[in-house]
């Protein structure tokens, strides 16, 4: 099972000690790289609009305020896009990780075709989305998928499948078998020993699989961005209206960005244990 | 009845031949022990036993009937594993009563059941925990528990003990005895260690290499091992083997230990006059059948011989002393006061009525 | 004792042999009846559509003009002959590789910075992944903030750090341009090496180094003989893993420069995208989509075969 990469003690050296300190000054530099941006962003979402325009520029506003988030998530429908971005996510991970963890159990536990089909769906995760998406936008359109949530909802679990599969794999490797053998014996029908065993049993590797595959929905632009147009639109692509910012609209963009990212990373940093597993698909252990 | 019927099995798994070729007849009610070491397909057996793994050729019948096509569920077994395999998620009860609960059994029954088989096993304390709040024998009270209420046809049993310490393991195998003698069903239990074979067993089945070497009583593989791998995987410490020569000098049969001019008689009829004199042979012979000589001399069919002690291994009451005969080493089971130091030359009372005799290039018994 | 205590605990000793069909049917077929979904899925949302954009990049797809005539490679010749996409290629692979190979040198330099316990270190983690789960957009968006000419605190602190004024315009003026790209992806993405190699490094059984120690080797001898190769095919698979996340480079590009000025931060994803959803030449994009699907798993094989060598035993 994968977790936070564990440290080593630190090793006790007779010799003289290389002072630690690189590594402090290192590490908190990277940090503040890390932070810089996101403060920066925070910052300009409560800074009055005058204080842009301010050279030197202004760390941290006198007077914050709060009237870009209103203008970002009503004038620009910031909030429409969240609700959006919020079902299409819900709705995906919950396909994404049933039938992931479905697929993942015959794989894991019968080796269902072999390496072929563990390797054709691995791969999955490298097609280029270009490749995939403009045809699914010819698709969606005579379909009438096209804005639809339901269309983005369809193709975000087949875009989030691939890891889903691949982390719960892993997941199920790592269990051992004796009880899902002593189930069947017990009298479980192979459906009764998935649900009332191993499914109960892998809780821990669903719910991570079940936050990244949130985080990848979430935070996904190319899709969105040509499957959806005025009504099922989702948050990132809420940015378009952004562009060209020589206007003064940072206020608003850094507003509905903190907005975005705000659960993201919340979820992100909760889930950390298994995130080793879900960025390498499951071939690392953490 | 549940009598148990193996013919002509073999399981494969991709190229690796696990089990091949096992014909095996289990009686109801007999307590049978599958051992032999690590790979030998004991657990792959039982396993097919239990509907597990499937069956690459060969039939297994149960009571009569013939359960290759035939689900866990449906074969009426209960098993018990190395690993417990205690359900985490559910209390010690709702462990117990899992099987029944599967089977649509009404709630109240399964509250009898669960009770009565708790206070047989002297769980009932436990039977609102969960199993990672147990100790290990805990656990295995509580798996056991599991087959037992379930009151199957078979039981099988994986390897059970061996995750248990040395003492616990000794307690449970008394348990395990006590409750073949109060259920009397019959039992397939698989192990690698050759203690729990013997002192559980009704019948051994020897098994190597996915084959069967031997089976029969513990008192018939102890004392007439068909092979030599039979004879060296029961008995600790091992049997010795030394290798030699048949000889038939004046009508009496003898082996001549390589390194040692004088041959060692054997009682007559103990091999068949078809083995020629010079046949190459090994003879074996267990530590307890070499004892401190007395000064009265030696009983009939013992011979004496006089040992320098190369390596004493002591262990409380007994001494384990190795010593040289011939070219080979051997070793004996002493008395602690029989003997002081390793150098020590002692005189050996050698039972030969008890000794093995192989064929030194089929190693099977003579 | 023995044969009246099983009589009185079991009634019947034979189970109903329950031959309920569907049970025993779909426990039979249960291994694949769990991968039929997933697979119906990806047939459909994957399969189809690529077989689909193949057909498309062979005629003449276009919405106004009904009926599609076959063209044979000529969708695919004007893309191979069109200058922007040959750049948008090797920009890709240029911008692709700086990126990859900052990112495992900060990275290593980051795990090797963490891989001891120390009080605080906690935090200190949960900061450094941050960055993998924010939309790439924003990413874009942040950097684009702060680069901005020239209210943005970039140039303000540059001129404070060098003495006079800075007006790089960093989105709009090469080679800048590309700095600030590559400084988005690398912020982005850096923290992915830096966890799959922090795996690696704590994967090392200690032992090696205390065994090497007694030998005499430590420090920076023992970085090479030792760590190097332990974490090999970690390295590799990290590489493989970014790499081939990092050619589909897009968002931050769109959000950042939109391409620009002109075609000069084109990738190919940007290029294709802009061909078939802004100028709608569909065939040509859906035939330019089919050769970087070519491209890139020829890199997929090349790479997780290289991947596969390294494996330990």
């Amino acid at each position: 099972m994968a977790q936070i990469p564990t440290t080593r003690p630190a090793v006790r050296r007779r010799r003289r000690r290389r002072p630690a300190i690189g590594r402090f000054v290192f590490l908190g530099l990277f940090m503040l790289f890390v932070l810089a941006p996101i403060y920066w962003m925070f910052v300009t979402s409560i800074k009055p609009s005058d204080d842009y325009l301010a050279i030197p520029p202004v760390w941290f506003p006198a007077e914050p305020t709060t009237v870009h988030y209103t203008a970002a998530l009503f004038a620009y429908r910031g909030l429409q896009g969240i609700v959006n971005s919020l079902v299409v996510s819900l709705a995906a991970t919950v396909l994404s990780v049933m039938v992931g963890t479905a697929m993942a159990y015959s794989l894991a536990r019968f080796n269902t075709g072999g390496k072929h089909l563990s390797f054709w769906i691995l791969s999955q995760r490298f097609l280029p989305p270009i490749a995939v998406v403009l045809p699914i936008f010819l698709i969606y359109r005579s379909v009438g998928l096209h804005d639809t949530r339901l269309g983005l909802i369809i193709a975000y679990t087949v875009f989030t499948l691939p890891v889903s599969v691949w982390m719960m794999l892993a997941y199920f490797r790592s269990m051992p078998r004796s009880m899902e053998d002593a189930a069947l014996v017990d009298g479980c029908t192979q459906w009764q020993a998935f649900w009332q065993v191993a499914v109960p049993l892998a809780a821990p590797g669903i719910v991570a699989a079940a936050v990244f595959a949130f985080i990848a929905c979430w935070t996904e632009f190319f899709f969105a961005l040509v499957l959806t147009s005025r009504t099922a639109f989702t948050l990132p692509t809420v940015f378009r209206a952004f562009l060209g910012f020589q206007g003064a609209q940072y206020g608003e963009a850094s507003a509905l960005a903190i907005v975005s990212l705000a659960p993201s990373i919340a979820l992100g940093v909760l889930a950390q244990r298994h995130l080793v597993r879900g960025l390498t698909l499951g071939a690392v252990r953490g | 009845m549940a009598d148990v019927k193996i013919s002509g099995l073999h399981k494969r798994f991709g190229p690796f031949h696990a089990v091949q070729g096992i014909d095996l007849e289990i009686a109801d009610g007999e307590f049978t022990v599958l051992v032999g070491p690590s790979g030998c397909g004991k657990s792959t057996l039982l396993r097919t036993i239990a509907g597990l793994e499937g069956v690459s050729e060969g039939t297994i019948a149960i009571g009569g009937e013939v359960v290759n096509d035939m689900r866990p569920r449906d074969r009426d077994v209960a098993m018990v594993f190395q690993d417990y395999a205690l359900y985490p998620h559910l209390t010690v009860e709702r462990n117990i009563g899992f099987g029944l609960r599967a089977r649509k059994m009404p709630a109240d029954e399964i509250g009898r059941r669960v009770g009565r088989v708790a206070g047989m096993l002297g769980i009932t304390p436990l039977l609102g925990r969960y199993p990672r709040q147990l100790s290990g024998g805990q656990r295995q009270r509580v798996a056991i528990g599991r087959a037992i209420v379930r009151e199957p046809q078979i039981f099988l049993f994986d390897e059970p003990l061996s995750n248990l310490d040395a003492q616990l393991r000794d307690e449970m195998r008394g348990e395990i005895k006590r409750l073949h003698q109060t259920i009397a069903t019959t039992m397939i239990y698989v192990t690698h260690d050759q203690i729990e074979a013997m002192t559980l067993a009704d019948r051994i089945v020897l098994m190597r290499d996915g084959r069967i070497e031997q089976t029969g009583s513990p008192a018939e593989l102890f004392e007439r091992p068909a092979s030599r791998f039979v004879a060296g995987f029961l008995g600790s410490p091992r049997m010795s083997f030394l290798p030699g020569s048949v000889t038939r000098v004046d009508g009496r049969v003898g082996i001549q230990v390589d390194g040692r001019e004088a041959p060692l008689p054997l009682p007559a009829g103990r091999i068949s006059d078809a083995t020629e004199a010079g046949a190459r042979v090994l003879l074996g012979l267990r530590p307890e059948h070499m004892v401190r000589a007395r000064d009265e001399g030696t009983g009939p069919g013992s011979i004496r011989i006089d040992a320098t002690i190369e390596l004493l291994q002591p262990t409380g009451s007994r001494t384990f002393a190795t010593f040289r005969l011939g070219d080979s080493q051997a070793t004996a089971e002493l008395q602690a006061h029989d003997i002081g130091s390793a150098g020590e030359t002692i005189g050996l009372e050698v039972n030969l009525n008890r000794a093995s005799v192989f064929d030194a290039r089929t190693e099977r018994a003579l | 004792m023995t044969t009246d205590a099983t009589s009185a605990i079991s009634p019947s000793r034979r189970l109903p042999r329950r031959r309920a069909g569907l049970s025993e049917w779909s426990d039979r077929h249960f291994k694949w009846l769990l991968v039929i979904p997933a697979v119906l899925l990806i047939l459909s949302l994957s399969v189809y559509p690529l077989l689909f954009s193949l057909w498309v990049s062979f005629v003449n797809y276009d919405f106004q003009i009904p009926g599609h005539a076959f063209v044979g490679l000529k969708n695919f010749s004007m893309v191979v002959l069109d200058p922007v996409a040959r750049w948008s290629l090797v920009l890709t692979i240029l911008l692709s590789a700086a990126n990859v190979a900052i990112e495992l040198g900060l990275g290593l330099a980051l795990a090797l910075a963490m891989v001891r316990s120390f009080p605080g270190r906690g935090l200190v983690m949960s900061v450094l992944i941050i960055p993998l789960f924010i939309s790439p957009v924003i990413v874009g968006q942040a950097w684009a903030l702060l680069l901005q000419r020239p209210f943005g605190p970039m140039n303000y602190l540059l001129g404070q750090l060098l003495g006079h004024e800075m007006t790089i315009g960093w989105l709009t003026e090469s080679p800048w341009l590309y700095f600030a790209l590559i400084t988005a992806d690398v912020w982005q993405w850096t923290p992915f090496m830096f966890v799959i190699l922090l795996a690696g490094l704590t994967a090392i059984p200690p032992n090696l180094y205390e065994a090497a120690e007694l030998d005499g080797v430590d420090g920076w001898q023992a970085f090479r003989l030792i760590t190097l190769p332990q974490i090999a095919p970690i390295v590799m698979l990290a590489i493989t893993f970014r790499l081939l996340d990092a050619v589909r480079l897009f968002d931050t590009i769109f959000i950042m420069t939109a391409g620009g000025p002109g075609t000069k931060t084109y990738t190919s994803s940007f290029y294709l995208y802009t061909v078939g959803f802004t100028q709608f030449h569909l065939s040509q994009a859906t035939a330019g989509s089919w050769i970087l699907l070519i491209l890139t798993a020829l890199l997929v094989g090349l790479l997780v075969k290289r991947l596969v060598k390294t494996e330990p035993a």
